[in-house]
Formats: C-alpha cells, sequence, structure tokens
C-alpha cells in the first residue's frame, strides 16, 4: 500500500522540475516579480480603487520619473560602484531646468539639452574622481551628494522666487510633464524607451557586456584588455544624465524649486534597486529588475500615503524593507547553488524485474573464456569507449584526451591520432564510403571524412514544449547506428547531467535520455523517443525497419521500429538482464553482441526502490561514497531477437580486461573495448564468419 | 550543550547527525606492510591466534586447534563439535577456548554468567592471577552473525571474567559489541567496543572511554613487552555505512530481503563478488581500484604504548587481501597477524615496522 502510493508520488510528482527551474537566470528575475505581485494584492486588498485608470496613471507617471534614476543607480551598481550623489544631481538639474525656462526663456530643446549637459558634467566629476582617480565610490559620491547639496541651496535662495514669481506658457515643455499620448502619460513612453534601449545595451551590445564583466570582476577584466578606467567613469556620468532626465520630467510636471527637492532620493532609489535584485557587489542585474524594483517601491509608498501613514513611519518601513532586502540578497547570492544542488538531484522509483540468476544452468554461466584476451594498446590508450574497424582491418577507438586513435593492421602494434575531435569519442559507425560517424559525450554527432577532416553533424535536436531544461542542445550523445535510407539514429543517455556526472544520473533513475535521428536529406535532426533511462547501445536490426537499443539502468534492451508495418511502435526484447546493457552490435551469424558493463547488486537494486534514501545520501555523501553501480566486473553475451541469451564471456578476475563497454566483431575476432580502460582486447571467436564485417553497410 | 542543539537542529531538518569519519593519519597513515607481509601459513576457517607456555603458535580454525610450526605446517593440538571462536592459554598453560555459547578451559565448561547465557564468545584473555577475561559480543546475535548485530545497532556484549576456579563474574555490560580484552601491564582492564569505535577502561563495573573515535571497528588484542600492545581492526568505518545506520527503512528491508553477504556492512573480505555493493570512488579507473576508494573490507593493526597513544600501524588498504585482520600475537621481533578475510597467518618483522615508520619509508 504504501509502496504504490510511494511509486504514484514519485511518478506524477516532478521532483526534478524544482531544480531545474531554480537553476534559470530568469528565477532571479522571478522573485521581484512575486513580490510586487504580492504589494500589489496587499494594496488592494487594503485600499478602495487602488488599480484604477487613473491611480493607475499617477503612479505610472511617478514611477517612470522615479525609474529614470534607478536606472543610472542600476549601472554604476552593476559596474561594481554606487551613486549617492544621484539626489543632489537631481535638485540641481531641476533648479537649472526650471531657470532656463522659467527665467532665462530658453526653448525647450535647449532646456532639455543643458540640463542633461548639467547633468552629465555633475556626474562625470563623480566619475573621474572614481574611476581614473581610484578613489572609493561610496565616500566619493557622498562628497559630491553633500557639496552639490550645497550649490543647490546656495543658488535655491538666490534664484527661487525669480523661478515661482513667472509662469511660462510653452506647451511643448508642459507636453513633457502633464502631456499624454494615446493616453497613456509622455514620461511612460520615454522611460519605455529608454529601458528597452538599456535592456539591449546591456544584454546585446559590447559596452553593456563590459559593464557586466567589469561588475563581475574587476582584475579579470582589466586583464583581457577592457578599458576599466574609462567604463567605470562612464557609467558614472551616465547615472547623471539619467538623474538630469527624470529632473526635467519633475521640473516640469511640478515646476516647483523648493528646497527639499529629490531630499533622501538616494535611499529610496538604492531601495528600488536593491528590492528588484541588483547586487550590491556588482556585476549582477539589468533593467527588468531595476524596472520591478521601482515598481514595487512606488507602490509600497503610494500605498503607506493612501494608508494614511504618518511620514516618519513610511521612512522607517522603507529602511526596513531595505535593510531585509539587503540581507536576503547577500545570503541568497552565497547559498543558491546550494539551494540548486540540495533540489536539482531528484532520484526517482526504479523497480526492477528479478535479477535473472548467473548461476552455472543459466545462460550467463560464469567462466573464464575472456581471460585469453589479447591485449592491444595497453597503456597507450585511455577511455576507448567503442571500437571499430575499416575495411582495411585497422582498429578505430576513442581517447579520454579527445582524439581518434588508429591502430595499423595487422599486428596492432603501432599507433597513430586518426582525428582530433576535443570531446570523449563514445559510440562510432563506419559507412560505406569509409566516413567515421562518432558520438562525442558532451558534444554531439560528429563525422572523421576519409581525409581526416573533422565536422559537425548536428549537436542540437528539436527542443521538447514542456522541458523546463533546455534540451535542444545533445548533453551525452552516446552509440548510433546507420539506416539504409542514410538516417542515423543514436542515443543521448542523458539530458540532465555532463558526461562525468553519469554516477549521479545513475543515482536518479529516471527517464532523462532519448533517441534521436539525424535525417541527411533534410539535415535536420528531431527526437524520436523521450524519457528512456540511460539509453546507451544502438543497432539496426535485420529487418532493417528497426533499432535495437539498451537501457542501462533499466537493465534492458528495447526494440523500436522507425519504418514499415509497425512503424512507431516499440516493444521489449528482454525485460531484464543480471547487469548495465551498453554498446549492442551484430555478429556474424546474425544475432547480437551486447556488453554488460556491470553487474547488479542487491543493495542498489533495493536502493532504486528507495528514492527518498537516494536522495538523502546524494545531499549527505561525498560521490565517492555514492552506493554505485557495480561497473568493475562486466562481460560480453550474444541475445536473438527474441531476447533469447545465446552466450556469454566472462573475465571474473577482471585480470586482463576489467571494464568492457564495447565490443566489435571483425573476421573472426571480437574486438573489445572500456570507458575507463587501458587497452583494447581482442579473442579470437571459434567458429565465426572470418569474412565478417560489422559495420560500413549504408552511406549516409 | 552545543552538541545537543546542534543535533537537535540537524533531526528537524531530516539531516541525521554527523556522517563524518576519522581519517587515517598520523600513527594511523597508510601503508602496505600487512599486504606484502611474509605468508605463514594460508588455510580456510582462521579464527584466533595465540601462543602457549612453550611460545608455539596456536591458531583456531573450524573446529579445530591447530599447532602452526615457524614453516608453516599445521597438526592438530584439539577438536571440538563446534566452531573454536577464540583461542587462549591461562598462565597456568591450560588451553581454553571460546565455542560460541560457552568456554571450555581446563576442563570445565562454561555456558553462563549471572544466569544470562552467553552468546557470542568471540575472545579470551589470560589474566595474571591464572583467570580469564572473556568477550560476550551480544546477547541476541551468534558471534556468525556479528554483522547483524551492527545493523541492529546492538548494545548488549559483555566482559565477563573467570576467576580459574568456575566461577564467572560480569565486569562490564551493554557494551556496544564487546570484541577482544586485556589486563595490560598496570593491571588496567580494556575492552575493544566495536560498534562504539573504541577501547574502553572497565574499573570498578563503570567503562570509561580510553582510546576513542577509532577509524575501523576494533577487535582483539595483543599485549607487548613494553606494556603497549597491538589492536586489530577487522574492517574500516565507512560513511555510507554509517549512514545506512541511521536509514532505518532502508537498513530494516535490506537485512529482510538481501543475503548478509551483500549488505551495505563492513565485511573481512571483499572484491571477490560482483554482487556486494559497490561506492562511487571504488570504480576502477584505467584498470586500478584506487587505494583510497572507500573501503569495504581492510586490513589494520595498531600498535599502542602503555598510555593508549597510537605509535604506528600497518595497512593492507583497499584492492589488498590480507583484510579482516581479528587477532595478532608478538613473539620476539615476530608480528604474527591472522587475516581472517584471506585466511591467512602473516608474518612481520616489528624492528623493519619500526625502522620504516622512522625513516618515513613506511609505504
Amino acid at each position: 500500500m504504501s509502496n504504490t502510493l510511494t511509486k504514484l508520488r514519485y511518478r506524477y510528482w516532478p521532483d526534478h522540475v524544482f531544480g531545474e527551474l531554480l537553476q534559470k537566470q530568469w528565477m532571479e528575475t522571478a522573485v521581484p516579480l512575486l513580490v510586487l505581485l504580492l504589494t500589489i494584492a496587499f494594496f488592494s486588498s487594503r485600499i478602495d480603487n487602488f488599480i484604477s485608470v487613473a491611480n493607475l496613471s499617477d503612479t505610472l507617471r511617478q514611477a517612470s520619473e522615479l525609474g529614470f534614476v534607478v536606472l543610472g543607480m542600476s549601472l554604476v551598481l552593476i559596474v561594481g560602484g554606487i551613486d549617492l550623489s544621484v539626489a543632489s544631481v537631481f535638485a540641481l538639474c531641476n533648479l537649472t531646468a526650471l531657470y532656463c525656462i522659467n527665467v532665462l526663456g530658453l526653448p525647450t530643446p535647449a532646456v532639455i539639452a543643458l540640463t542633461l549637459l548639467l547633468g552629465a558634467v555633475l556626474g562625470a566629476v563623480n566619475g573621474v574622481l572614481i574611476g581614473y582617480m581610484r578613489m572609493r565610490a561610496f565616500l566619493t559620491t557622498m562628497v559630491t551628494l553633500i557639496v552639490y547639496k550645497a550649490i543647490h541651496d546656495l543658488l535655491n535662495f538666490q534664484l527661487a522666487v525669480a523661478i515661482s514669481s513667472v509662469v511660462p506658457d510653452v506647451p511643448a515643455w508642459d507636453f513633457l510633464g502633464n502631456g499624454d499620448f494615446l493616453s497613456i502619460p509622455t514620461v511612460v513612453w520615454v522611460f519605455a524607451i529608454v529601458a528597452i534601449a538599456s535592456h539591449i545595451f546591456l544584454t546585446r551590445l559590447r559596452p553593456g557586456w563590459y559593464v557586466m564583466a567589469i561588475g563581475g570582476n574587476r582584475r579579470s577584466a582589466y586583464n583581457i584588455g577592457l578599458p576599466v578606467n574609462r567604463v567605470v567613469a562612464m557609467s558614472y556620468m551616465a547615472s547623471g544624465v539619467f538623474a538630469a532626465t527624470s529632473a526635467i520630467f519633475y521640473a516640469s510636471r511640478l515646476a516647483s524649486p523648493g528646497a527639499d527637492t529629490g531630499k533622501g532620493l538616494e535611499i529610496t532609489v538604492l531601495t528600488a534597486a536593491i528590492l528588484g535584485g541588483i547586487r550590491l557587489g556588482g556585476g549582477k542585474g539589468s533593467v527588468t529588475k531595476a524596472v520591478l524594483g521601482t515598481l514595487i517601491i512606488l507602490i509600497i509608498t503610494n500605498g503607506l500615503l493612501r494608508l494614511a501613514t504618518p511620514a516618519g513611519a513610511a521612512r522607517l518601513i522603507l529602511a526596513t524593507i531595505l535593510l531585509l532586502a539587503a540581507t536576503l540578497d547577500i545570503r541568497w547570492f552565497k547559498n543558491r547553488h546550494k539551494a540548486v544542488q540540495e533540489l536539482y538531484v531528484s532520484p526517482s522509483y526504479l523497480e526492477l524485474p528479478q535479477s535473472p540468476p548467473t548461476g552455472a544452468s543459466s545462460p550467463f554461466a560464469l567462466n573464464d573464456r575472456l581471460r585469453a584476451v589479447e591485449q592491444i594498446g595497453l597503456g597507450e590508450v585511455e577511455s576507448p569507449e567503442d571500437v571499430i574497424l575499416d575495411r582495411e582491418d585497422n582498429l578505430y577507438c576513442g581517447s579520454r584526451h579527445g582524439e581518434i586513435i588508429r591502430f595499423f593492421a595487422p599486428d596492432y602494434k603501432r599507433m597513430e591520432v586518426y582525428a582530433r575531435i576535443g570531446g570523449q569519442p563514445l559510440g562510432m559507425a563506419f559507412d560505406a564510403g569509409g566516413t567515421l560517424f562518432v558520438c562525442v559525450g558532451g558534444m554531439g554527432l560528429y563525422r572523421v571524412n576519409p581525409d581526416r577532416t573533422v565536422e559537425k553533424v548536428t549537436d542540437e535536436t528539436n527542443r521538447s514544449l514542456l522541458s523546463v531544461v533546455d534540451d535542444s542542445r545533445l548533453r551525452l550523445a552516446d552509440d548510433l547506428d546507420i539506416a539504409p535510407d542514410g538516417r542515423i539514429f543514436f542515443s543521448e543517455a542523458t539530458i540532465r547531467y555532463e558526461m562525468h556526472e553519469w554516477p549521479t544520473d545513475s543515482l536518479e533513475g529516471r527517464g532523462n535520455g532519448r533517441i534521436i535521428c539525424y535525417d541527411p536529406r533534410s539535415g535536420k535532426t528531431h527526437t524520436v523517443l523521450r524519457h528512456l533511462i540511460f539509453p546507451n547501445g544502438v543497432v539496426l536490426a535485420s529487418d532493417k525497419e528497426s533499432i535495437i537499443f539498451a537501457e542501462s539502468w533499466n537493465c534492458s534492451i528495447k526494440r523500436h521500429w522507425f519504418a514499415g508495418a509497425k512503424e512507431g511502435t516499440t516493444e521489449t526484447v528482454i525485460a531484464s538482464l543480471p547487469g548495465y546493457p551498453d554498446n549492442i552490435n551484430v555478429s556474424s551469424d546474425g544475432n547480437y553482441w551486447l556488453a554488460l558493463m556491470g553487474m547488479r547488486s542487491p543493495a542498489f537494486d533495493l536502493a532504486m526502490r528507495k528514492p527518498a534514501f537516494r536522495r538523502r545520501m546524494s545531499k549527505r555523501l561525498p560521490g565517492d561514497e555514492w552506493l554505485a553501480p557495480n561497473i568493475n566486473t562486466g562481460c560480453i553475451v550474444k541475445f536473438n531477437e527474441k531476447g533469447e541469451i545465446l552466450d556469454a564471456l566472462w573475465d571474473l578476475g577482471g585480470l586482463n580486461h576489467p571494464m568492457i563497454t564495447s565490443m566489435r566483431e571483425h573476421k573472426g575476432y571480437l574486438y573489445i573495448g572500456g570507458i575507463s580502460n587501458n587497452r583494447i582486447g581482442r579473442i579470437k571467436l571459434e567458429g565465426a564468419d572470418p569474412e565478417f564485417v560489422s559495420s560500413g553497410r549504408y552511406n549516409v | 550543550m552545543f552538541d545537543a542543539v546542534s543535533s537537535l537542529i540537524s533531526s528537524v531538518f531530516g539531516r541525521g547527525s554527523s556522517l563524518s569519519v576519522p581519517i587515517l593519519d598520523g600513527a594511523l597513515k597508510p601503508n602496505n606492510m600487512i599486504e606484502r607481509a611474509t605468508i605463514l601459513a594460508e588455510r580456510q576457517g582462521l579464527e584466533d591466534i595465540a601462543l602457549d607456555p612453550a611460545n608455539v603458535l596456536h591458531v583456531a580454525c573450524g573446529r579445530e586447534v591447530l599447532k602452526l610450526s615457524d614453516n608453516g605446517e599445521f597438526t592438530v593440538a584439539a577438536s571440538f563439535d563446534r566452531p573454536v571462536t577464540a583461542l587462549a592459554f591461562t598462565t597456568g598453560g591450560e588451553l581454553a577456548v571460546g565455542l560460541g555459547n560457552a568456554v571450555a578451559v581446563g576442563g570445565r565448561v562454561l555456558d553462563s554468567a549471572d544466569g544470562k547465557p552467553f552468546v557470542a564468545v568471540n575472545a579470551l584473555s589470560a589474566t595474571p592471577d591464572g583467570g580469564l577475561l572473556i568477550t560476550d559480543g551480544s546477547a541476541s546475535r551468534p558471534y556468525a552473525q556479528w554483522s547483524h548485530d551492527l545493523m541492529e545497532a546492538g548494545r548488549t556484549g559483555r566482559l565477563l571474567r573467570y576467576d580459574g576456579n568456575g566461577r564467572v563474574a560480569t565486569l562490564a555490560s551493554g557494551l556496544g559489541y564487546a570484541f577482544g580484552a586485556m589486563v595490560d601491564a598496570r593491571g588496567r582492564t580494556l575492552v575493544s567496543e566495536s560498534w562504539r569505535h573504541r577501547l574502553s577502561l572497565v574499573e570498578g563495573g563503570r567503562t570509561r572511554e580510553a582510546v576513542p573515535a577509532l577509524p575501523g571497528y576494533p577487535s582483539r588484542l595483543a599485549p607487548t613487552p613494553d606494556g603497549g600492545f597491538w589492536l586489530t581492526l577487522f574492517s574500516c568505518r565507512t560513511q555510507l555505512v554509517e549512514f545506512v545506520l541511521q536509514e532505518d527503512d532502508y537498513r530494516r528491508e535490506m537485512m529482510r530481503t538481501i543475503d548478509p553477504k551483500y549488505w551495505v556492512a563492513p565485511a573481512l573480505s571483499s572484491g571477490e563478488d560482483y554482487m556486494e555493493p559497490l561506492q562511487g570512488g571504488s570504480v576502477k579507473q584505467m584498470g586500478i581500484l584506487k587505494p583510497w576508494a572507500p573501503p569495504r573490507s581492510y586490513g589494520l593493526a595498531v600498535r599502542f604504548d602503555a598510555d593508549f597513544l597510537p605509535l604506528y600501524s600497518v595497512h593492507s588498504r583497499t584492492g589488498g587481501r590480507n583484510h579482516g585482520v581479528v587477532a595478532a600475537v608478538q613473539r620476539g621481533d615476530d608480528l604474527f597477524l591472522l587475516s581472517k578475510g584471506a585466511g591467512r597467518v602473516l608474518r612481520l618483522s616489528v624492528a623493519e615496522i619500526q625502522s620504516a615508520w622512522t625513516k618515513g619509508t613506511n609505504e
């Protein structure tokens, strides 16, 4: 009963999704978005008509004004600094704009240009001091905050009366502050355009990347030759310009040269940026976050105002929020990868059928026939996962150094690097023209042409609709075979882990893998079967309309028809093996050789039925201590399409040939490869067809 | 106090208590001395080793006690109707054997103490007054089922004292598997508590920790002339076993459904059967099983001085054969170790061990 519940729970509850979600970059933005929605919900429930058109329009107008300053602050934060002087810059620019339009009577474009220029100059002072003279951002901008404020107060004292006594009638100027376009305030339009431009700047343009890079690691950025000083200085200047922009709209809307203009603005702006999730340490942040932060702050301040909270209390609340946000920011940044680690590995319930006996009377009866294996290239090759021979009997294998090695016939004493791939070559297949197709771990499907040039065949497939992780990239292409029409069918063992992380995938035991087809006629790649439990070996069946493939952690062999009457159907050939199947290849008598890379152990089989146990194990123990599939002892078996085991070859001590992942029959011999091995094995097969060549039947 | 709070927090968050295992370092730095030791004799079923008053080696093997000559030949000295589980000679020169649920000494058969029958007699040690120390590992599991007792977190071991005249008294009970004891040169009584990974001192009915936090499961002890002793540890601890000991559901089902030799539990030998559980670090790379891989079985004997400080140790590491060392005896310069896992009696030279450790060539 409880067992059934466990099964159902692990079948339908998508454990793996949470860790995958958490890994996404956009999850960082999801948090402030959630906060925004919660804030809106909270105030909507407390205040009638909180979301009314009039209120919304007013909020957006203010939000846009504030938003400019937040954008500037965000830029500075991202580059790794802080700009406290924004409030004074804002106040000075406000005063200047009003003086220009009211007293000097300058035309609107000139006012805008002059104010922006002033903002740029004020920002540039910060920029030069911090960027070029290497002064501390916090101290410098605090000083300029005070100095600019003092200047503002002096000027304001002299000019306020003059400004206030004139009410200019300039429609263009009024349009800035109070106008609408398509019933949306002008300032919102401008802000939207600027925000989108900033987003493109930060994410798509080279200078934007410089900003991110310098904020991420200043020294590295300097070492790779980025103009660190200039970029830092420019970002402070930009911050000044953004503050000036905001001041123009503010001046136009309120026309007020008050002494308190911009008071406390730096705190509001900083709170907005940090609430939005822009890191104080630099290197992380986006325009979306700045906008979200601005909206949150504005809704909170407006909401508090509408709730008639005393001014002091509102400030206190805002300060508390800033403190909480900053703490959360640091904790989250420090611990996010831990959270991902905690959640990503999500074992599933995998009940394997009873392991078939390997006793003396069984077809798997133990023997030491592999003890007579000859060793080829002992100590010269590392990790030959698969082996293959060409028509001239030369022997090819992959190596963990990312090469394809060729041993020359007839004695295989001489070797050379046949091709350099760059990733670990796994399954291999020749087509009739002598082109070698290779599945490369972490890279995809590649081919080595007869002239030894290496070409990518495919490294992506169609992305599935509901997958959280991007499963269009091939992570672990494993083994392949070529169909008569040239299509290549290959397995991808897992979409959740890299090649060296296979033990973690074995711990999950979920259908993370798939069978993929590359069609050379259209050049397209598409996924044929999903949710397979570590699909591994693939071989074309005798009817040439189906493939036979192995599911390693499921200890089973299946067959899938890609053409003919049974097209699209999948059947089980062997439901339960005593070990973990790896590569499959044809034998000269029309049957199939299968490598069992390791044997099942009762303790591991039991663990596969205890997902929670495995999850705790993965959290509490280091990987070297995990219970793992026993891949130290393996064997080679021969089976037919009915699923009968015809033969088994063992080397129990594993002295001559520990670890088998592949074998290939060629002219009366069986050649044996192993992924964690440092040799290739060769054994004479009694009664095998001495002319038999296993691959190179079809052209791609 | 702090530990209590942190363990409370851990249990609230489902983390369980710490899984850390002491590392092999200092006097326990690994070497291959046991693995490279001279094989004096090989025989299936070896269990314990002792010297008779004439300094002749005797071994318990199956149902027999065998005399072992210095060139490795066995001659039968005594045989019994049950497997012999412990062997010793009293100071009076009488042969004493443990027979699972009984002790036969000087024509007497002892089978209970304080009304409680013996269950798992696994070690005997002569006391200076002509008596014996007897360890009875568990009150619920016979000696052969020691791994059951570990998996059940057995705390029912007893240390008993036979006075040489037919009376047996309990010195300590509630031990976390008693496996080996001795009275040292200063008259103190030491007992191995395997499942608590420690040696305890027994004084006036109370036990006190003498050597804590051993990296393995301590077993029988053998005194040395200088007042110190050799301690054998029959296997090393692993984090996985510690983890499984906290995983009640998994452990119970494992005990119910799986053959004990395939349990996630320490073993006396390993690597011969592919159905044994394997840990990630034990996957062979380039044909080599890394010696630092988590040990399912291990060979280890540690030399302690009279102040219970470890001086040096001899090892057979992961991937070796001479594992499951359960008994030792020193005669002059010769150290004889009994590897139950390999079924071997091994001979090492104490002087060579010492010089390798002083020179730092102990590899």
